[in-house]
């Protein structure tokens, strides 16, 4: 759907809508969704639309508002998730890895993803599919508290339907081992921004050699300092670019690789 | 190629752009184990005694040949004499800040100066000078907008970057923080000068486009770190500023702020910048971890590609690496001493 291709009188409600969910409004924002609803309008595929793209502004109050306007006119929460929100956050990451975005653009557009998913959550029942999403094990090493690099890796996976089990930042080495183990993980991604502690990386890749694991798991290692050769060096699988590119890179690699099931027994 | 130079001489004739008689070889942090071992120092005390933070900084000039002596080490000082909660790493990690405020009200900084850690960097400058007269000795500090994110935490720092670019009031948020920290930052800067300081190193970490858009640096990065670094001069010594990540798109800010020298790192193309940076001298940009597992050839190489890209001083992208070994470190010295030989 394109907005600016609309009818004005629609386009204007919209804009007005964005307003009402700007100074969290509710009523306004109610009122408008059914104006909105009387001119006939593709309302799901409007609502799917406006989310995407507040997300990647990172408008986080109007990103809520169409959150409330998705649940209003009952569409399904994990479509207004998967469809909208993290959509929403694709776009920006894509534009991140061309180099056309920077990092706080993708910080504020995680907030409003995840503001979003905040709302959706009591309406989320359980995944009935019976498909079980991969786990990636995920944390900042040991000595090293910057995280942001790592949430952005978090959020763009998560956008993309793994199940991040977030250990932190500062994370010992053997909490990365632990959690492999017990969550089954498809992946262990390690991050660090500092010189000075990029040698725990290795130490969590030979002791998942030394428990029998390394086969089970890919390792996935980032951050400023780490590069390629690094990366083949300490034997680790990959070091993706960025955030888009370790979820992208990931993506490709389990379509591949035996599933978890047969990995892990 | 001026006359034999003692290693404070050369420094300061660098940052004029006079002649030296060889480039000088500069650190950042310098919480090396080897040498704090050697200097007989204990974790986490030398953190807390000037004495022993002095014999072991002092170590990078008496034994590997440097020419600036840097106390204190890492970025946690600023904070942890705010209150924020610090976690001290290990004999091999550097202290870490782990908590943040809420709200700019809740910074005090009335006492500042009183803190153990401050006062150990105020003791170690004094002491450092006594000791070593001819070498450079350099405060490390948390410069403004680093500080601000020390204060808010730097996830916030980053998100209010973007935010205060859009909206005023969130500007307004922004300024207050900012305000806050570029007090402390003068409070603590006058107490380094008096103690003897021959410049103040600012690191800028968060400053870095990885962290903040280069538009938020310069509406805000660059006039804050004017104020303070007119400050300083208005005491009579001179700073240098350090960002972290490809700086080049922020290079012409980090010149306009008037420091007497850049520092960059290993991922800057130093020919790029030096262009753009005029007559600031810059310095840089070995990659660190090459002092902890680099070859020989491989310093050697990347020591002679800063230089010859027009680095004024070889200096690490980064603080010295906690792992880095004095043979390693010799032969960066080495490298920067050959190419002077040879070329100026």
């Amino acid at each position: 759907m394109q907005i600016d291709e609309l009818p004005e009188e629609i386009q204007g409600l919209i804009e007005q809508l964005d307003e009402a969910a700007e100074d969290e409004d509710e009523e306004a924002v109610e009122e408008l969704t059914e104006k909105l609803l009387t001119t006939g309008v593709d309302m799901e595929a409007l609502t799917l639309k406006k989310l995407s793209i507040s997300v990647m502004d990172g408008e986080e109050e109007i990103s809520a508002g169409w959150t409330k306007v998705a649940l209003k006119i009952g569409i399904d929460p994990f479509k207004t998730l998967l469809e909208g929100l993290a959509a929403g956050m694709s776009l920006i990451g894509d534009k991140y890895a061309k180099g056309e975005a920077f990092v706080p653009q993708l910080m504020i557009a995680s907030s409003s993803m995840y503001g979003g998913m905040e709302l959706l959550a009591p309406y989320m029942e359980a995944n009935t599919s019976g498909e079980e999403p991969s786990t990636v094990v995920i944390g900042t090493v040991e000595g090293d508290v910057h995280d942001i690099g790592k949430n952005l890796v978090k959020t763009l996976l998560s956008a993309n339907g793994f199940n991040c089990v977030d250990l932190g930042n500062d994370v010992e080495a053997d909490r990365f081992i632990e959690a492999a183990k017990e969550y089954k993980a498809t992946a262990v991604s390690m991050s660090t921004l500092m010189t000075t502690t990029m040698a725990e990386m290795p130490k969590v890749i030979s002791m998942l050699e030394s428990g029998g694991l390394r086969d089970k798991v890919k390792v996935m290692v980032g951050g400023a300092p780490i590069t390629t050769d690094y990366a083949a060096r300490i034997g680790a699988d990959v070091s993706p670019d960025d955030a888009a590119g370790a979820a992208s890179w990931l993506k490709e690699i389990i379509t591949s690789s035996p599933s978890n099931t047969d990995r892990w027994n | 190629m001026a006359t034999e130079m003692t290693s404070r001489e050369r420094f300061l004739a660098m940052l004029n752009n006079k002649p030296v008689d060889r480039v000088p070889v500069l650190t950042g942090s310098t919480m090396v184990v080897e040498y704090i071992e050697k200097s007989g120092g204990k974790w986490p005390e030398y953190h807390s005694n000037p004495e022993m933070m002095v014999n072991a900084a002092g170590m990078m000039y008496t034994d590997a040949g440097l020419d600036t002596v840097v106390v204190p080490f890492g970025m946690f000082v600023e904070s942890i004499a705010l209150g924020l909660d610090v976690k001290m790493g290990r004999i091999d990690i550097q202290p870490s800040v782990r908590s943040f405020f809420k709200k700019p009200e809740e910074v005090n900084y009335e006492n500042f100066l009183e803190n153990p850690y401050v006062k150990t960097t105020i003791d170690a400058i004094k002491l450092a000078k006594e000791k070593y007269p001819d070498a450079a000795i350099v405060p490390f500090l948390v410069a403004p907008v680093t500080l601000a994110g020390d204060l808010m935490g730097a996830e916030n720092l980053s998100m209010l970057s973007i935010k205060c670019l859009q909206k005023e009031k969130q500007m307004e948020k922004m300024e207050e923080w900012i305000s806050i920290a570029l007090e402390i930052n003068k409070i603590y800067a006058q107490a380094c000068v008096e103690a003897g300081a021959d410049l103040l190193y600012y690191s800028d970490a968060s400053a870095s486009p990885n962290l903040v858009m280069p538009e938020f640096y310069y509406k805000v990065g660059v006039p804050v770190e004017k104020e303070l670094g007119d400050f300083i001069h208005n005491m009579g010594c001179p700073w240098e500023l350090h960002i972290c990540g490809d700086t080049v798109p922020i290079i012409e800010g980090m010149a306009a702020t008037g420091a007497d020298c850049l520092s960059v790192e290993q991922a800057v193309d130093m020919k790029k910048a030096v262009e753009i940076a005029g007559n600031v001298p810059i310095v840089g940009n070995v990659t660190p971890l090459l002092m902890v597992e680099g070859t020989e050839e491989q310093i050697i190489c990347e020591t002679r590609k800063g230089l010859d890209g027009g680095a004024k001083a070889s200096m690490l992208g980064c603080g010295t690496p906690p792992l880095a070994t004095s043979d390693r470190l010799k032969t960066w010295v080495k490298a920067a001493a050959d190419w002077s030989a040879e070329k100026l």
